[in-house]
């Protein structure tokens, strides 16, 4: 298992960088078709506990010209007492480990909600539907995080 | 509006979709192609069939399961 130990960011906390790119399969698609296959993004991320899906900031999205494929019911602060229709986009995710040595955790398609996030500093929300797959261990008293997987 | 038409059909077709619970289904415009035991399944073969034309895979829940996001977040809602 992969385990690796960064400090919390001072603004946003579990923050690390993470590599957001096309879905395997929409790559693959994309080959066919004889389109370029956009390269990964470098995106910082934040492990987020309370968000049960994982968000991207529109600005990655549209690099990568996605359609939606997929829909989700959602709720924030922002959508008030009922849940709204969000669309969802097709990526792939890969949390690289601390170094060399360290397998990535490598998802070839997660669906992915897209959310404003840039403004916070971030560009994307790891959200538990990620997590279920890890173990994450939250060290306020000395400042930082571990991510397992 | 992206998918209004698969979401429609995954309405529609949902009574029938109930037995499959908790599988991915794949649907293309009014057509329901198939389920699959995962996300990735589906969409492989969604994207093997129809290329980049629209598809829509959703799992197939009786009851729309709603996702939650605490931190204040202005997700792109469909309109």
């Amino acid at each position: 298992m992969a385990q690796f130990t960064l400090q919390l960011d001072p603004a946003n906390g579990p923050v690390l960088t993470v590599v957001i790119g096309v879905s395997v399969a929409r790559g693959d698609a994309l080959m066919t078709a004889g389109q370029p296959v956009p390269a990964g993004i470098s995106a910082r991320a934040l492990i987020d506990t309370g968000a049960s899906c994982t968000c991207v900031d529109p600005s990655i999205l549209a690099k990568f010209a996605l359609t939606p494929t997929g829909t989700v019911s959602v709720h924030t602060p922002s959508t008030g007492p009922a849940a709204h229709l969000a669309e969802q986009y097709d990526v792939s995710l890969i949390i690289p480990g601390a170094g060399a040595h360290h397998v990535p955790l490598a998802l070839p398609a997660i669906p992915v909600m897209a959310a404003d996030l840039s403004v916070q500093g971030i560009d994307s929300l790891i959200g538990r539907d990620v997590l279920r797959d890890c173990i994450f261990i939250y060290n306020g008293s000395v400042g930082l995080f571990t991510i397992a997987f | 509006m992206p998918l209004e038409r698969e979401s429609a059909t995954y309405r529609e077709k949902l009574p029938e979709l109930a037995k499959h619970e908790g599988r991915y289904v794949l649907i293309h415009g009014a057509d329901v192609v198939d389920t699959f035991a995962s996300y990735e399944d589906a969409l492989r073969q969604g994207y093997r069939q129809f290329g980049l034309q629209p598809f829509l895979v959703k799992q197939i829940q009786s009851s729309e399961l709603v996702q939650f996001i605490t931190r204040a977040v202005e997700p792109r809602l469909r309109a």
